[in-house]
């Protein structure tokens, strides 16, 4: 019992302590840290931009997402939701870098600024809300139609099935979409810096225009780390939200 | 007990090509407490019938009144919170746990908690299976057999006094459809609910109903008891229908009890051996049924094994296994009168008090009527 506890536990530091070691290693290398704790201020507000891009971006990308993947499941949306499906699946395909010089180039068509941090939430928004769109849809739709004929035919409403009986169901499917679409804002984010929107891009560009490895590691090391932070928040919030009955791991068979 | 269901001309057209009558004109009676098996060939209408109870599906023209309420002026939601529902493939939420699935329409109504866990834990005490075990588990953690259990209890825990019943053990297997079969029958002699039970099995339709309901394309082709069916077929489609071993079939309908006679010939064991032979030559038997003092069932007595040594009957008792409880059906009594020699059957019951003996002659007298 208490090696298999080990080795769990080994398990799971193991690839943390190696990250953190090879990432202390790589800033003390290029000596990113001196130039960090030099520009401290601006190393807090490029952090802060970091952060406002990433969750205002998920925060609208998870909430829109949802929604119309829901509202696409409904009855009276098939034809709508079949078109939306394809925009979706061709949207998904459109890299990083070309939907953020999309958004510089489309947005002042319609007479929005191409510049600055709202070009970049929006480019952001749009790049993540298709996977979690998809699987929200996909999600709902895999419930089995015996578990809502059970519960309609025993008297719940329409609202009741679906908060009660479909989303709860769909959540490890709908949670897939949303750590999709964190990784594709989060890998994203750099970039937004290409059209003015801030953030920690402004370093690793920098360091790479300067060809000054310390500027460029001071901005790299923190994206990842913050990749890693919210992808650890994420199957936290799975672990608390997702009922036990649904969840793919863990299930304990009957004996 | 008044009528608690009654269907009168309900008819169910689905809009399309040639508007074909999925049900037609369908009407029947059901008194409360009784089940209602509807049985018929695919697609002959049996479930769309049984879902216009409940309106899952709305029908065309026609009336269904439930304890005197007309359902069509009823609010659909609170109606089928009053049914019960249990369909083939169970559909328990996979996301709750056997408590909360159970908890769902007490939840719905609004009762208080401490009521609602009351009702959960008597309902898996009624199906069976522990409170204390199954409560936190998830449906998935469940085989098939205990999944329906839940399904069934999660249908009565409104105290709803109609249960609608989809081909409820379609999917599970023989062995264990039996079992549920016979439990469920258990379970309603103390709920007695007022059930539509659907099924395509005409076995099961004989067993489980008091009154069957054969359906072919829509229509009502004979609604009566399994009896009635089994022995006054309307036509040559429900003789067809129930088979040609229907006979046998009703064999399932009594139970040895009703069948057997009061009359076995006895004797306690504690008796000498004389009057053991005194009886075989007054009675002229072959057998004697052996009992003790409170007149359980010991053994059998043969009239060839009694040896110069013994002197009282219980030294020339043998044990046997050739006998039942009176509540079994006729069916599994003639098929234990042919495993054994004696040509007769013991019945007891649940003490192994000896109640009778069973001949096959009082198979054919009973099955005569």
């Amino acid at each position: 019992m208490i090696p298999r506890i080990l080795f769990q536990l080994f398990k799971v530091l193991l690839p943390v302590v190696l990250t953190v070691l090879f990432i202390v290693w790589l800033y003390s290398y290029y000596g990113a840290w001196g130039y960090t704790v030099k520009n401290l201020s601006e190393f807090f507000k490029l952090i802060g931009e970091h952060f406002i891009l990433v969750i205002i971006s998920m925060f609208w990308a998870i909430l829109v997402g949802v929604t119309l993947g829901t509202i696409m499941t409904r009855k009276s949306m098939e034809k709508a939701s079949s078109v939306i499906m394809a925009v979706v699946n061709v949207w998904q395909s459109v890299p990083s870098l070309g939907v953020i010089a999309l958004a510089y180039g489309f947005l002042p068509v319609i007479g929005l600024s191409g510049i600055g941090m709202v070009p970049a939430l929006i480019a952001l928004f749009f790049h993540a809300v298709a996977p979690i769109v998809r699987n929200t849809h996909a999600g709902i739709e895999s419930v089995s139609k015996d578990v809502i004929e059970a519960a309609t035919g025993m008297g719940m409403t329409k609202r009741q099935v679906l908060f009660q009986v479909e989303l709860p169901i769909a959540l490890p499917v709908i949670a897939g979409g949303v750590r999709t679409a964190t990784a594709i804002i989060v890998g994203t984010a750099p970039l937004a810096f290409l059209i003015g929107g801030g953030g920690l891009g402004f370093w690793i560009f920098t360091g790479i225009a300067l060809v000054d490895m310390s500027i460029m590691v001071a901005g790299a090391v923190p994206v990842a780390l913050i990749a890693m932070l919210f992808d650890y928040c994420l199957s936290l919030c799975e672990r608390f939200l997702i009922p036990r009955g649904v969840r793919t791991d863990e299930i304990k068979m009957a004996s | 007990m008044g009528t608690m269901l009654s269907l009168q001309k309900v008819t169910k057209i689905y809009p399309g090509a040639g508007h074909i009558k999925a049900v037609d004109e369908l009407s029947f009676d059901l008194e409360e407490g009784e089940i209602c098996t509807v049985v018929g060939p695919s697609g002959c209408g049996k479930s769309t019938a049984m879902k216009m109870i409940n309106r899952l599906i709305p029908y065309t023209s026609g009336k269904i009144i439930i304890d005197g309420r007309d359902v069509s002026r009823l609010n659909t939601i609170e109606l089928r919170r009053s049914i019960g529902y249990v369909i083939q493939n169970i559909g328990l939420f996979p996301n709750m746990t056997i408590g909360e699935n159970i908890a769902i329409i007490p939840k719905l109504l609004k009762w208080d908690k401490p009521k609602i866990d009351e009702k959960v834990q008597r309902l898996l005490e009624i199906v069976n299976l522990d409170p204390n075990e199954f409560r936190e588990r998830y449906p998935k953690e469940l085989s098939g057999g205990q999944q329906q259990r839940i399904g069934v209890a999660r249908a009565m825990a409104g105290d709803p006094p109609i249960m609608l019943m989809d081909e409820p053990f379609g999917a599970i297997d023989p062995i264990n459809r039996a079992h549920l079969q016979n439990e469920f029958l258990k379970v309603q002699e103390k709920v007695k609910k007022t059930i539509v039970f659907v099924t395509h099995d005409i076995d099961e339709a004989i067993k489980m109903g008091n009154k069957v309901c054969l359906l072919k394309d829509g229509k009502l082709v004979q609604f009566a008891s399994p009896e009635e069916i089994l022995t006054h077929p309307k036509n040559d489609f429900v003789a067809d229908f129930v088979g040609g071993d229907r006979t046998l079939k009703r064999l399932n309908l009594f139970t040895i009890k009703r069948a057997m006679k009061k009359d076995p010939p006895v004797i306690r064991q504690d008796e000498t051996i004389e009057t053991a032979m005194n009886m075989f030559s007054k009675i002229d038997a072959e057998y004697l049924i052996g009992v003790d003092g409170e007149g359980s069932l010991t053994g059998i007595v043969s009239k060839h094994n009694i040896s110069g040594g013994a002197t009282h009957v219980k030294d020339a008792v043998v044990q046997t296994n050739a006998w039942l409880n009176g509540n079994a059906s006729l069916k599994d009594g003639l098929s234990e009168i042919f495993t054994h020699d004696y040509g007769f059957l013991i019945v007891v019951d649940d003490t192994r008090k000896v109640l009778g003996w069973l001949h096959t002659e009082d198979i054919k007298e009973t099955l005569k009527g």
